[in-house]
């Protein structure tokens, strides 16, 4: 049987204010006893933000900054910047944020302190829309996919973040997904121990925002990476991409099917995505290979 | 308490550079700074210092001024001493930030050089840019000379730590920012005795896992500007400590306002910043020409010192607004201030509000003498008054 | 200074905010059976087993298969597996090899000389039982674990039954079986061998002189097939063929033997009379893919040259000169509706004949019932019994085994003696810790997520050389090396036995799941119910259940 297994030094405690069921929380658990004590935290307006806690409680046992959307790069670096000030080099700096404060009204902080490679690392919890506004399209919103903003679906196709970050050549991109927890446990040991900017994105689906069941969240997200809709990969010094999931093994009808947010789709649409998918993981099969 | 200063060093030197000055004596942890005409002299300057290892500070130039005061913010969180320095569109692009940095009670200095935002385009002196912050939560100082503002930016955050607010220092766009005078720059180690770093009552602490900015109910949220509010009524009596203990160290007091001839006036100008010097001129020649004239200079904008101005205008009866900024459908943002000060006070003086040098016009001594001349002894008008 | 209550700073944990008041249900650990256990004669805990040799509890593995059968090395060669029928894994890629890990445990207990323990406590109650067939030793070994006096009678000079006389030394060594029945007298079991209890006075004097009594005389008499004359020279009966010394079966056949049945025991006859240097056919009522043999057992006989004649009827057979004409004709053979029914009418025209000099038909045998005349009920072939636990109309007297079942299968008979000795010592001893069979629906494959189980073919036994084989009766099926019974181990769902892997614990993300020594307990105060612990749980041991009340 496959083991799952990570560090759990009680860093991410109960109470806190998920959704039954969430993917985010989940990764936040791993993420937090992952990263451990000496760390200071950064968050912004997401649903992670929720989960870190409202006044007076913190589901954290590190030290949070509730930041602005669009600062959670520039707050990261003035956090590190900061430590570094008085002497605290070795205090790891975690940034989170949703995918709209990161491929969205963020982009522009991130960019910056990528090109400076900050020394932070920078997680990007991917739920592919406003979830937290209930439900609306970001950059991230892959295509045909319907939310609040998109009841028809989307018409355009998912932002490249990777590809956008490589092009920073920072020292550390991965994608992580909660159903590979491990993995997700062991990037974000690999990336703390570098220094200077490192990003993981990780999926989450989004129970409500992409209808799907309170249980489902985990087989969803397996989903995804298995059929390389959203791959485990790593690229380090943005040029050295390899791939740390599995082969793309299933059709997308499975992890279609699952979600509410692609129920409206034509059988002929349904194959056009299947396409994208295949040109994607073939192009970056071939990126592993340059 | 604090030793005099010895060794004064006299420099020829910019408003700007004078900032710069005063940055590196105050050594900050923390300086994120973004370049905008006309700041960006304290920039360039503090970067030549880091280069040259007279600044330990940790200097960070980020993508724009949001970024660089949403670092600001972040590394004062740690507990750092913050500064930062911007102009006009890049302190309107900070205004959300200027609210989150009052918010959470972080004692950053900000330096501002007063400019003339957009539209249309323009590089000039005036002071709405930072006039139009005055409801972030920021202590506001404005500085009239290069000296004033090299020994501001040292008292400012003598002021925000002792209150955790942040403090912004204002002056003028090349009328201060640009122009040159001999400066007398104290030495470091009198200033490390007048601004000794303070433990922050709290910060991020790895020993102790606090979040500061969480999501709060309606109550708590009240409960934080009740808490701001009784900070700012510390303020005046902050800055003139600050001003008075600078004064025992340097030998140049401050006030939160500054009188000039202001005894047996009959009328005096109020107003900020670089205009304080051409009031000063107009008020001696009128002086000489026979006509009581005094100048109330103010300092601190906000708070505003309305007791201290209340003081000061006790038996004044005209005093003559001063403003180089328009508030669009009111008039002059500071003749407002008065006007609202003033209101239903028992011998307040008749208030005029001018707009004189708006977008940065010239100001000259006998366009002031003139309006002290045909005002001083005219009827109460609430209006604000174009001058030409 | 840093740790005053603050407005603008956080100062408690979440954990004051009991989030356990938004669920509806809880999850609840509960080890339920698995479909192989369902499926098993003797009621086997296989997932439990097989865990612990994937644990390398190898001599724990073996206390678990003994506790149902104390023979897991003759089982694991010849059962007949129903549990891999029932196995989950069938589905995801193929079924568990339990058969092969049995006997790979089996194996290596008589290896390392594994005995059973003394019984806690000597009892003064005793058991006559009779018949030292899989039932028969079944019940007595069940009955010397609880402390009762066994007395054991075998009509024939050695103990094992069918296991002994009918099962082929290539399928069943004799080692192995002598080595497990020895395990069993061993216990302390008063035997009584060559003792055949002959009649209804015999039995009822048995009743008499002990506290109960086990019958368990197996299926003696063959079934006869009309048409053909059992009083010639060339027709010999399968039961006493398999029961010879291959001298003795050498010398009774001739050239060219046919096989008439298609079960167990016809392959069995068939598969002997090839060692032998024989030509064989096998004639089969049954049409091809409803043979009642095992699949293996077809393919290996295949292997071995033997050549099968499906769907077809003998009509007669004709003997002149050591040589037997067999006239037979095809049948047209339908599966009926009640288990078990079949027709098969003759095709008109499809009559042949084949050319043989042995017929050995082995189309099943019965009970011989005659004997209990008057002292037991019987209902058609078999002894009336009620219940799970072998009770006659008799009260004292149980049965179990062929003389009591139609399913004629040595596991099966397993299973009725050890099921037996438990209602005996119900019955017998006050206080009695008998443990009543799950009644808990069994973990079907929906219930385990598969994506913890990485898809692996199955470990198979290896198989002697066709060639080599029929030179010698030794076993064909190889065992499995230990590194393939780990790996087969590992393959294992462990259907409903919670195997301590943590996965419900790392993937709360209300951190709600405590560790403990030997499970898990549920933080009540935090749990929001998702049932995410239920979902990624790789064996279907955890569920839902409604908690309204919180």
């Amino acid at each position: 049987m496959k083991d799952i297994e990570y560090n759990e030094a009680g860093q991410f405690c109960s109470g806190h204010n998920a959704c039954a069921g969430c993917a985010e929380a989940l990764s936040m658990r791993v993420i937090l006893n992952a990263v451990g004590k000496n760390t200071v935290g950064v968050v912004v307006p997401s649903c992670v933000a929720i989960i870190v806690g409202a006044h007076p409680r913190s589901s954290a046992k590190i030290p949070f900054i509730h930041g602005l959307l669009e600062s959670a790069a520039a707050m990261a670096s003035g956090v590190k910047r900061g430590l570094v000030s008085q002497g605290k080099d070795d205090t790891t700096v975690l940034c989170l944020a949703g995918d709209g404060g990161t491929y969205d009204i963020g982009l522009q902080a991130l960019s910056s302190a990528a090109e400076r490679n900050e020394d932070i690392l920078y997680v990007c919890f991917d739920n592919e829309g406003y979830m937290n506004t209930g439900g609306q399209t970001s950059s991230s919103t892959p295509l045909a996919a319907s939310t609040g903003s998109s009841p028809l679906g989307k018409t355009t196709r998912k932002k490249n973040l990777v590809e956008i970050l490589a092009a920073h050549r920072i020292p550390y991109i991965a994608t992580a997904s909660p159903s590979h927890l491990s993995d997700l446990s062991e990037k974000v040991t690999k990336a703390k121990a570098i220094r200077g900017m490192k990003v993981i994105i990780v999926v989450i689906p989004c129970l409500p925002g992409w209808g799907i069941a309170d249980d489902a969240a985990v087989k969803v997200s397996r989903l995804a990476v298995e059929s390389g809709v959203f791959p485990l990969i790593e690229v380090e010094d943005g040029l050295r991409y390899s791939i740390n999931s599995a082969d793309k093994t299933k059709p997308i009808d499975e992890y279609l099917d699952l979600q509410k947010r692609y129920r409206h789709i034509s059988d002929s649409e349904r194959v056009e995505l299947q396409q994208d998918v295949d040109d994607s993981w073939d192009r970056l099969v071939a990126r592993t290979k340059m | 308490m604090n030793a005099p200063i010895r060794n004064e060093n006299l420099q020829l030197l910019n408003g700007n550079h004078a900032v710069a000055w005063g940055v590196r004596l105050a050594s900050p942890d923390v300086a994120p700074l973004y370049p905008i005409t006309p700041q960006t002299p304290i920039l360039e300057k503090l970067i030549d210092f880091k280069s040259a290892d007279l600044l330990g500070t940790e200097i960070l130039t980020p993508e724009s001024e949001h970024s660089a005061m949403a670092a600001a913010v972040a590394a004062s969180a740690t507990g750092a001493r913050v500064f930062s320095a911007t102009s006009s569109q890049g302190l309107l692009l900070m205004h959300e930030l200027l609210h989150y940095a009052a918010g959470s009670r972080l004692p950053i200095v900000l330096f501002n050089v007063n400019r003339t935002p957009a539209a249309p385009w323009g590089f000039w002196p005036d002071q709405i840019d930072s006039l139009s912050q005055r409801d972030t939560g920021w202590v506001q100082l404005y500085s009239e000379t290069p000296q004033e503002s090299l020994d501001t930016v040292i008292q400012a955050f003598r002021i925000a730590e002792a209150s955790e607010l942040p403090v912004m220092v204002n002056h003028d766009a090349f009328y201060v920012s640009h122009a040159v005078e001999p400066v007398s720059v104290p030495d470091q180690g009198a200033v490390e005795l007048y601004l000794p770093k303070v433990d922050r009552s709290m910060w991020l602490d790895t020993d102790i896992g606090r979040a500061i900015g969480a999501p709060i109910g309606q109550d708590g949220w009240n409960r934080t500007r009740r808490e701001m509010d009784a900070a700012m009524q510390t303020i005046v009596g902050l800055t003139k400590d600050a001003g008075k203990a600078w004064g025992e160290m340097s030998g140049r007091p401050y006030a939160p306002l500054e009188l000039y001839r202001c005894d047996d006036a009959e009328v005096v100008f109020v107003t900020m910043g670089s205009m304080a010097g051409t009031a000063r001129e107009a008020v001696d020649r009128l002086r000489e020409s026979g006509v009581a004239a005094g100048l109330v200079k103010v300092r601190l904008f906000r708070p505003m010192p309305m007791a201290d101005l209340h003081a000061a205008l006790a038996d004044i009866p005209c005093a003559l607004v001063l403003d180089r900024n328009y508030s669009p459908g009111v008039g002059g943002v500071l003749h407002q201030e008065l006007m609202a000060g003033f209101y239903g006070a028992e011998n307040a003086p008749r208030i005029f509000g001018f707009l004189t040098g708006v977008g940065g016009t010239n100001v000259p001594v006998e366009m002031l003498e003139k309006l002290a001349v045909d005002y001083r002894q005219a009827k109460q008008n609430n209006n604000p008054i174009w001058v030409e | 200074m840093n740790s005053q209550p603050s407005t603008l700073w956080t100062h408690l944990s979440s954990e004051t905010n009991h989030t356990g008041t938004w669920r509806s249900a809880l999850p609840l650990y509960q080890n339920q059976p698995s479909p192989c256990h369902g499926a098993c004669p003797v009621g086997g805990s296989i997932a439990t087993w097989i865990k612990q040799v994937k644990d390398g509890d190898h001599y724990e593995a073996w206390l678990t298969l003994v506790d149902n059968n104390p023979f897991p090395a003759i089982a694991g060669r010849i059962c007949h597996h129903p549990c891999e029928t029932a196995c989950n894994r069938a589905e995801h890629d193929e079924t568990v090899g339990i058969c092969s890990l049995e006997r790979f445990v089996g194996d290596l207990a008589l290896r390392e000389g594994w005995s059973f323990p003394s019984p806690d406590v000597e009892l003064s109650q005793s058991v006559a039982v009779i018949g030292g067939g899989p039932a028969g030793l079944s019940a007595a070994y069940q009955l010397r674990r609880q402390g009762l006096q066994v007395t054991l009678f075998e009509a024939r000079e050695a103990l094992g039954g069918l296991m002994r006389y009918g099962i082929p030394s290539y399928r069943l060594s004799p080692d192995i079986l002598d080595g497990e029945v020895a395990r069993i007298t061993a216990m302390g079991i008063d035997l009584r061998l060559n003792a055949e209890v002959m009649d209804e006075k015999a039995l009822t004097a048995l009743h008499k002189d002990f506290d109960a009594v086990f019958l368990a005389t197996g299926a003696s008499l063959p079934k006869e097939l009309p048409g053909l004359d059992y009083s010639q020279s060339f027709v010999l009966d399968s039961a006493a063929f398999l029961a010879d010394e291959p001298e003795a079966q050498s010398s009774q056949t001739g050239e060219h033997i046919l096989v008439i049945g298609g079960g167990s025991a016809a392959l069995d006859v068939a598969r002997t009379a090839r060692r032998l240097g024989r030509k064989v056919t096998v004639l089969t009522l049954e049409s091809e893919g409803h043979l009642p043999a095992q699949q293996v057992e077809l393919d290996e006989a295949s292997e071995e040259g033997i050549e099968f004649i499906t769907g077809a009827m003998m009509q007669s057979a004709v003997g002149k000169d050591g040589s037997v004409t067999v006239h037979a004709t095809k049948v047209d053979f339908q599966i009926g509706n009640a288990p078990g029914g079949f027709t098969a009418a003759p095709v008109a025209g499809s009559e042949f004949t084949i050319e043989v000099n042995t017929i050995i038909p082995a189309i099943g045998q019965d009970a011989d019932l005659a004997r209990w005349n008057g002292i037991l009920n019987t209902s058609g072939p078999v002894i009336n019994i009620s219940g799970a636990h072998g009770k006659t109309s008799q009260p004292g007297i149980f049965a179990g085994g062929d003389v009591a079942s139609m399913s004629r299968f040595v596991t099966q008979a397993i299973g009725m003696g050890k099921e037996a000795a438990l209602g005996i010592v119900a019955t017998l001893v006050d206080d009695a810790d008998v443990v009543a069979p799950s009644q808990e629906p069994e973990v079907l494959l929906d219930r385990i997520n598969t994506a913890y189980h990485v898809n692996h073919g199955r470990n198979t036994q290896g198989l002697a050389e066709v060639a080599s084989r029929l030179e010698t009766f030794d076993e064909v099926q190889q065992p499995l090396a230990p590194a393939q019974a780990q790996s087969e181990a590992e393959r294992c769902f462990s259907c409903g036995t919670c195997t301590l892997c943590d996965n419900c614990f790392y993937y709360c993300p209300d951190v709600a799941i405590i560790k403990l020594e030997d499970g898990y307990e549920i933080k009540t105060d935090y749990c929001k119910g998702c049932g995410l612990c239920v979902a990624e749980c790789p064996t279907g041991s955890i569920h839902m259940q409604e908690d309204i009340a919180s």
